[in-house]
């Protein structure tokens, strides 16, 4: 009679652990989302703003340290980029508003990668009259960390940065955040 | 090739490994002359991430965030005031974390380093038991399928 | 559900439908015969396979007369078809988004499984060949059902619209595009027929060496296709992309490696079953894991959970591939797990330093290799799903650690096909091993001398030379014992192939190291340099298409041939394209980009030039794997058929 040896068992072995990694890996990848778009988080909330020193679309020079004093607000702005048409509105709205405070804010387009001419078309359509400033290589959207436009940043009378907005401005969004940090930091 | 017989013994394979050595060494350590400026922004676009790709570094993509963070590091490298783990720092601290395409070794991030070293070691592990088993292992022993046939066999002989 | 959309939209989804049934059935026909071995019932397999067949042929034919004839009332057509695209990227335009591209995944699905049948028409009564089929056929049906009801192409698109913007214009400037997606499916849908004939053997419980024999050479059709999809990919990134790189481990670029990874494990880990009848276990969870992985890969980067270069769109379908996913890997480890007494091994390996220790340490290496591959593509989805912030793993991530795997791999490839089967004695493998050794040392030294520096380049060229020293001794010894006849046959087909993936191996560590870039400021007239070359510009000038407007800069090289990069400006979508321009020689290329802004009158170019050393030898090591892979293809001696089925099959092996 042939010893029986007992085979031992490798392959359900294998099999069961094997299964199991594979149960955990689905079960992160089943709760996965797609991409979440940015959060409105950044380094920069609560830290100086970066120095911005460019020149405006009528050839004036522009420095963010100078504007010390004033609640500055900056929208980075593409005008082939569909959800800053759609934004537009907003700002306008916003920009009026402002006015009619006793600290407006200043409202400056950052143009990204785009060239002059096609925003001075877009603005003579669209309105909006508050100051457009250059943007040359992008350095002023990679000191503030911005990839994709819009984004709008918020930036109070002493060079902080307070608020980001990544994507588009909902409706009144500009307008309630500019209130509640003004508040916040007095004036 | 008796040529071949004779040179090959001992020696020459010592001779060979010495040889070699010395080559490996004298080339990897030697200089390789001053990096250029367009070296040392490739080295650093190379460890950044695109912002608006999923994965590709800066100095793959062409995508306009990409060109923009480029351009940046080309004046911060023209400038010369920053080393290159500078200038990446800078780079991080306006975009966060994700910009990097190195994953830090702290936190759960270190898993990604972790696990393959951990897969190595088992791997090598699990080879070195199994090398050593088959070493000692006899052959052909049954399995039980084979075993019941072969006594199914027998019983209906006898 | 026929209404919307014109007759085109009505009649591909007639097609569609026709193949869900028709796959329904020939699952059903194929299993019950199967099971109860009824002849007349195996007859109807055959007619099941053509008819779906059929209708994948209708379906994507039905496409393309849409495409062609630019029907915009389908929403595919409107999406990615226009009225300026040339016919010939028009044609090729239907695979260049999601739905168009899973049509041509039913359509070579439903040829291969029509291959299969008629491959198998004597056989159509054996139960694993049934099982077979019916395998073919499920999976058949999940992809008509993927294409009929989620990814739709044939669903109405918006009325009252009358012209598209065409498919991204960086598919439309090179004519790669006709060939690379369809051949790398080629490769990556054809690991359907091993994993089929797996899934049989398992079920029917023979996993015994016949049905690994019968199925090697569609095994070794897919891998093929396979390989040759991935470089030509490569290629097209090349020329195309502009950042003068072949290679991004990027997510899409990963999903056809992994498959790729496990299915060359395979078909050296199969040698050692059909040797020896070990390593089962192994193939077949390297073959179940090469399909599960196009799977997978097809779902990560389909579903928009990762986004990629590539990845189209988000679509519904991530829940179906991921349930599809989840079916086959319980399905398959449930059989594994089941048939395991089978799969014991009969014999052992008796010594670490043979060619069967040689395989299985082969098979650590490469599961490694898919392991490394696949964590750092799916680890920023883990981090994000547990802790919901965005992390990136790239390319510096892939290149450390899968640097030494290479390393260890072409260690490998230069000592195990000099190894005996069962034991090898030291005195053997230094016999065997001196000349290639010194190769090896030759490759090294010549390396240091025309200026290499750092170690992994330097070791990569040093084992390079010992690997191709080993690979060639084998063709050689081959051709002096068999004459011509030595270079055919799997082993000497595998040997050219070796010495592809060596020179491949090699121009990857030379150009990955040793490239340098530089940005030049050219001015008419004046010439600039450069690494010991001279650029100058000679004019630049504008190309209007009724599609794109290019401006392109002539510049001429050492003062020799101009080469003319080129920025593109699609009109219909409003994106600019960078085409770059290369000068290949067999020491390098030198490879030009135009950066903007460039203005036509100024005289004036900003270009980057890139020198890549050996990049050309990429391409060469690719076709040489092409060769070699035919080669082995042939039959080496034939096996006599009187010759048991565990018997050696005759092997060009010169010792």
């Amino acid at each position: 009679m042939l010893s029986e040896k007992k085979v031992k068992p490798v392959a359900p072995i294998a099999a069961t652990v094997v299964g199991i990694v594979l149960v955990c890996l689905l079960w992160v990848l089943v709760g996965a989302k797609p991409n979440p778009s940015d959060n409105a988080d950044s380094p920069l909330l609560g830290q100086p703003a970066p120095a911005v020193v460019t020149t405006t679309l009528e050839d004036k020079p522009f420095d963010l340290s100078r504007r010390k004093g004033s609640w500055v607000v900056f929208n980075f702005f593409n005008s082939t980029c569909v959800p800053c048409r759609i934004e537009h509105p907003e700002l306008l709205t916003f920009a009026q508003n402002q006015l009619s405070t006793d600290n407006p804010a200043e409202l400056y387009t950052v143009i990204n990668d785009d060239d002059d001419t096609a925003v001075l078309a877009f603005f003579a359509e669209n309105k909006g009259d508050w100051q457009k400033i250059r943007d040359n290589d992008g350095a002023i959207a990679v000191g503030f960390g911005v990839a994709k436009v819009p984004e709008t940043w918020i930036i109070d009378p002493n060079g902080y940065v307070r608020l980001r907005i990544a994507g588009q401005l909902s409706e009144g969004l500009l307008d309630e955040q500019m209130s509640i940090l003004k508040v916040q930091f007095g004036s | 090739m008796s040529t071949s017989n004779k040179l090959n013994n001992k020696y020459s394979w010592i001779f060979m490994a010495a040889i070699a050595s010395a080559l490996l060494l004298f080339g990897g350590l030697r200089d390789s002359g001053p990096r250029s400026q367009q070296d040392r922004i490739d080295a650093i676009t190379s460890q950044l991430a695109c912002p608006t790709c999923q994965g590709e570094s800066v100095y793959v993509s062409r995508a306009s965030a990409a060109e923009a963070i480029r351009a940046e590091v080309a004046r911060q490298v023209g400038s010369g005031l920053r080393t290159d783990d500078e200038t990446i720092a800078y780079i991080e601290q306006r975009f966060g974390s994700k910009v990097l395409l190195l994953p830090r070794s702290t936190g759960i991030d270190s898993l990604v380093w972790a696990l393959p070293i951990a897969a190595l070691i088992c791997g090598a592990a699990a080879l070195g038991v199994v090398f050593r088993k088959w070493r000692t292992a006899d052959d052909g022993d049954p399995s039980a399928d084979d075993s019941a046939l072969v006594d199914a066999a027998m019983a209906s002989d006898s | 559900m026929f209404a919307a959309g014109g007759v085109s939209s009505s009649l591909g989804r007639a097609f569609l439908l026709v193949g869900i049934i028709g796959s329904l059935f020939g699952a059903l026909a194929s299993i019950s015969s199967a099971r109860s071995r009824d002849r007349t019932v195996a007859r109807l397999i055959p007619r099941f396979a053509i008819l779906i067949f059929a209708a994948a042929v209708g379906a994507f034919a039905t496409m393309e007369y849409a495409m062609i004839t630019r029907d915009f009332s389908m929403a595919y057509v409107q999406k990615v078809g226009s009225t300026a695209t040339p016919a010939l990227y028009n044609f090729a335009a239907v695979w260049s988004a999601l739905e168009g591209s899973l049509l041509m995944w039913v359509l070579i699905l439903a040829g291969y499984t029509v291959a299969v049948c008629f491959w198998l028409r004597k056989k159509m009564d054996d139960v694993l060949a049934n099982w077979a089929m019916g395998v073919m056929f499920i999976v058949s049906m999940f992809f008509f059902l993927l294409s009929f009801g989620p990814a739709n192409p044939f669903a109405a698109g918006a009325p009252g619209v009358f012209d598209g913007p065409g498919p991204n214009p960086l598919l439309q400037n090179h004519i790669l595009v006709m060939f690379h997606p369809p051949l790398l499916y080629l490769g990556y849908v054809g690991v359907t027929v091993p994993f089929a004939f797996a899934i049989g053997a398992l079920v029917t419980g023979r996993v015994g060496e016949g049905w690994l024999l019968a199925t090697r050479r569609w095994t070794l059709f897919s891998w093929g296709f396979l390989t040759f999809g991935i470089i030509l990919g490569s290629w097209w990134s090349y020329e195309v992309l502009g950042w003068s790189g072949v290679w991004a481990w990027d997510p899409v670029e990963n999903a056809s490696l992994l498959p790729w990874i496990t299915a060359t494990a395979y078909i050296h880990s199969v040698l050692v079953q059909e040797r020896r009848g070990m390593l089962r276990v192994w193939n077949l969870s390297l073959l179940v894991s090469t399909f599960s992985l196009t799977i997978l890969g097809t779902f990560l980067t389909r579903s928009g959970v990762l986004n990629s270069v590539h990845a189209f769109s988000e679509s519904a379908i991530g829940p179906w591939l991921l349930a599809f996913f989840a079916i086959i890997v319980i399905v398959s480890i449930g059989l594994i797990g089941w048939r395991g007494d089978r799969l014991h091994a009969p014999g052992s390996i008796d010594s670490v330093v043979s060619r069967e220790g040689a395989f299985l340490i082969n098979n650590v290496l490469f599961a490694l290799f898919a392991f490394v591959v696949l964590l750092g593509t799916v680890f920023p989805l883990i981090v994000e799903a547990l802790q919901s912030r965005s992390i990136t793993v790239g390319e510096p991530f892939f290149d450390k650690l899968v640097a030494p795997i290479g390393l260890a791999i072409l260690t490998i490839m230069a000592i195990a096909p000099v190894l005996p089967w069962r034991k090898a004695s030291a005195e053997l493998l230094s016999t065997r091993l001196f000349w290639p050794a010194w190769c090896g040392v030759g490759a090294l030294g010549i390396s240091v001398v025309v200026g290499a520096t750092g170690f992994m380049p330097l070791l990569t060229f040093a084992l390079g030379g010992f690997a191709s020293g080993s690979a060639l001794r084998q063709v050689v010894l081959a051709t002096r014992k068999q004459g011509l006849r030595g270079l055919v046959g799997r082993t000497n087909g595998g040997m050219i192939v070796h010495v592809g993936v060596i020179v491949i191996a090699v121009a990857l560590a030379a150009s990955n190291s040793f490239t340098h870039s530089q940005e030049l400021f050219l001015k008419t007239g004046t010439p600039a340099y450069f690494s010991g070359h001279s650029f100058e510009l000679i004019k630049i000038f504008e190309e209007t298409t009724d599609r794109a407007i290019s401006v392109k800069a002539l510049i001429s090289i050492d003062g020799g041939k101009a080469y003319a990069p080129a920025i593109t400006k699609y009109t219909k979508i409003g994106m600019n394209i960078g085409t770059p321009s290369v000068k290949t020689g067999i020491l390098g290329d030198i490879y030009l980009t135009l950066e903007p802004p460039i203005k036509q009158d100024s005289g004036e170019a900003h270009i980057k030039v890139f020198i890549k050393p050996l990049l050309v030898w990429l391409w060469i090591g690719g076709f040489l794997m092409a060769i070699g892979t035919v080669l082995a293809a042939f039959p080496g001696r034939r096996r006599k058929p009187t010759d048991a089925t565990s018997a050696l099959i005759g092997s060009n092996d010169v010792e």
